[in-house]
């Protein structure tokens, strides 16, 4: 549907078959990703003072493999999975997710959000917390009000577990604005959001998250069915190669044309960037005073004195 | 002459955090001195960490700051190079690399090039350097200082090795990033600053010295990767990247004289050429006269658009546009 130029690399894992189509221009030295994420997990969970991490584990590729990385950086032992299902729920997805704790060996909880989310939606004709509004509601506020209940939860249980909320959102859909604001996308911090998702197929490979995750249709698995791709209508390794030449590689729309890319689909990934931006900053403050935070108040987070504990 | 043993300390400073970096230099300064080493490297801004921001006024140190004083005295018999944030008399903030010799603070080069593009923001918070010079060290040699960026800029080994330096020591905080598996080292900033390094210690026939720093700031991650490259561009030694260590190494500084002896190309470098040249060049920048002097160059007669030295139309049938002056077409 993008198209563009040049065959892809066919990745495969033992040569039974294909495991996941990596754009050649996207492929990373996932040695080197490992070793900088896993710094990167310890420095930021050890300068606020914790050494536990928690993680929403979905049965996804992008949650299984931050828990891998929090595992291999911190140990699995100070690492919790959290499983937040919704009863229309996926049930391939609490297997998966099951398999990924299984393999880790972490702690895990499931909390099953159906009642959080029907007692403001409703249920079978009750009127919910919502009123009658919620009752009619869209998938896309069923598919929000689930994403943020989850993240209450992963906040509420850092408390008792004494651990940090590890974001899972990658750099795909970051850019697309395909994350629910304050709710997947929240974290303390994210060790994979500045890699696409074939590069976090590449690196979950490398990392040996369970080929059954990584071969699936992604899904956010807020409705039966519900697939990524048919859902934007993009294939992600043609979505992540059109955002790589135009973001990270500054082609122009001209450019990216001479390179095969259709226009409709510039046009639209354009789009779809410009109008996400908003879910990609600090919400803005009006500048009144002589110092304001984020402007010409700069300040490292971490520094000494900032570790809350 | 006796092998010159080098301590290249691939540290990871403490964000913000001068007392524990101070204390981190001093046990590392004692272990490369027990180690035999003549001279110990440290990356810049290894007392202060590197991502400071509005930090950075907090940090920084005079020249005659008693924790600066109390470091340098532990230099005796040794050469070492820290760097740190410099307040000036007048408060300008540099980023500052200092050479302490035989227990003072023998010279201090301030930063040139402050990046301030990209994940670069440090114009915002320091003031730039104005002067290049080398020093007579210890070491029986000239030794030329600079800071990370300053590498990225020509005219900075080239006037350092023309000031007399044999030994380049760049000190850095090179942020890692690029991780496209079609990089020589899995790392593109790696790539070229090896690249850059090489071709440096060949044209300048000179040691070039290279300490990185390791660990984290925030969101970045410094890759380490010290090097020590002979004065024929081969690298004597490479750091892991990543790692934190002391890493010695022993050169021949008598290795400089059979390079120069071999390939004299800082015999025969033309400085009075490049000056003249770059007169020519700020002179055109800034639109003063130009070298009335410079000889016009060959173009076809009446070369259309050319004008003379004055801006005019040119009359003379041989001549094409001067030295300096576009053709417009």
């Amino acid at each position: 549907m993008i198209s563009g130029p040049g065959p892809s690399h066919r990745e495969s894992s033992d040569g039974a078959g294909r495991l996941f189509e990596l754009p050649p221009e996207l492929a990373i030295d996932t040695g080197i990703a490992q070793r900088v994420i896993a710094g990167f997990i310890r420095n930021q969970l050890r300068q606020a003072g914790f050494s536990r991490g928690l993680v929403g584990l979905s049965g996804g590729i992008d949650s299984a493999l931050v828990a891998f990385l929090v595992a291999e950086a911190m140990g699995p032992e100070s690492l919790l999975c959290v499983l937040m299902p919704y009863r229309t729920s996926s049930p391939e997805s609490a297997e998966h997710a099951r398999l990924v704790v299984d393999r880790l060996g972490c702690a895990s909880d499931v909390v099953d959000i159906s009642p959080m989310v029907d007692g403001y939606f409703g249920r079978d004709g009750e009127l919910g917390a919502g009123g009658a509004s919620a009752r009619e509601a869209s998938q896309l506020r069923r598919g929000n009000l689930m994403a943020r209940q989850r993240m209450c939860v992963l906040y509420d249980r850092s408390v008792p577990w004494g651990g940090l909320v590890v974001g899972t959102g990658n750099k795909t859909e970051s850019l697309i604005g395909y994350t629910t604001l304050f709710g997947d996308s929240a974290c303390a911090f994210n060790p994979i959001g500045d890699l696409y998702k074939s590069q976090v197929r590449q690196l979950a490979a490398a990392v040996g998250v369970p080929e059954a995750i990584i071969r699936k249709a992604p899904s956010a698995d807020l409705w039966p069915g519900q697939t990524d791709e048919s859902e934007a209508g993009f294939s992600y390794p043609e979505l992540d190669r059109l955002l790589f030449w135009m973001i990270d590689k500054r082609r122009t729309d001209e450019e990216l044309l001479e390179m095969g890319f259709a226009s409709t689909a510039v046009e639209r990934v354009k789009r779809l960037v410009a109008t996400s931006e908003f879910k990609r900053q600090v919400p803005p403050v009006a500048k009144l005073g002589p110092r304001t935070t984020g402007v010409d108040y700069l300040y490292p987070r971490r520094r000494p004195g900032s570790a809350r504990r | 002459m006796q092998p010159l043993r080098i301590a290249l300390v691939q540290l990871s400073p403490r964000l913000g955090d001068l007392e524990a970096n101070l204390a981190q230099h001093r046990e590392r300064l004692a272990a490369a001195r027990l180690a035999g080493a003549g001279l110990v490297v440290f990356p810049e801004l290894g007392l202060t960490g590197y991502q400071l921001q509005d930090l950075a006024a907090e940090v920084a140190m005079r020249i005659d700051d008693p924790r600066l004083q109390d470091l340098a005295a532990e230099t005796g018999g040794l050469s070492a190079v820290i760097s740190f944030v410099e307040e000036a008399d007048d408060h300008r903030l540099f980023i500052s690399a200092a050479l302490l010799e035989d227990g003072a603070i023998r010279f201090v080069h301030r930063k040139l090039f402050l990046p301030t593009y990209g994940l670069f923001d440090e114009r915002r918070f320091f003031a730039p350097g104005d002067r290049l010079r080398t020093v007579a060290s210890r070491l029986g040699i000239k030794v030329g200082l600079a800071v990370c960026e300053d590498f990225w800029h020509l005219a900075v080994p080239e006037t350092l090795a023309l000031d007399g330096a044999q030994l380049l020591i760049n000190v850095s905080s090179s942020p890692g990033r690029d991780l496209a598996a079609i990089h020589e080292v899995g790392l593109g900033t790696a790539a070229s600053w090896r690249t850059l390094m090489r071709t440096y210690a060949q044209l300048t026939t000179s040691f070039v010295v290279f300490c990185n720093r390791v660990g984290m700031d925030e969101t970045i991650s410094f890759w380490g990767g010290s090097e020590v490259i002979a004065p024929s561009g081969e690298a004597l030694f490479t750091a892991p990247l990543f790692d934190e260590g002391l890493y010695t190494v022993d050169v021949e500084l008598g290795d400089v004289r059979r390079e120069r002896v071999g390939l004299p190309l800082l015999r025969d470098e033309r400085p009075e050429l490049h000056l003249r040249e770059l007169r020519r060049i700020l002179a055109e920048r800034t639109g003063l006269d130009l070298d009335e002097a410079s000889e016009p160059l060959d173009s076809p007669p009446g070369a259309p658009g050319a004008v003379g030295p004055k801006g005019g139309p040119t009359g003379d049938p041989k001549g094409g546009p001067t030295r300096g002056q576009r053709t417009r077409r």
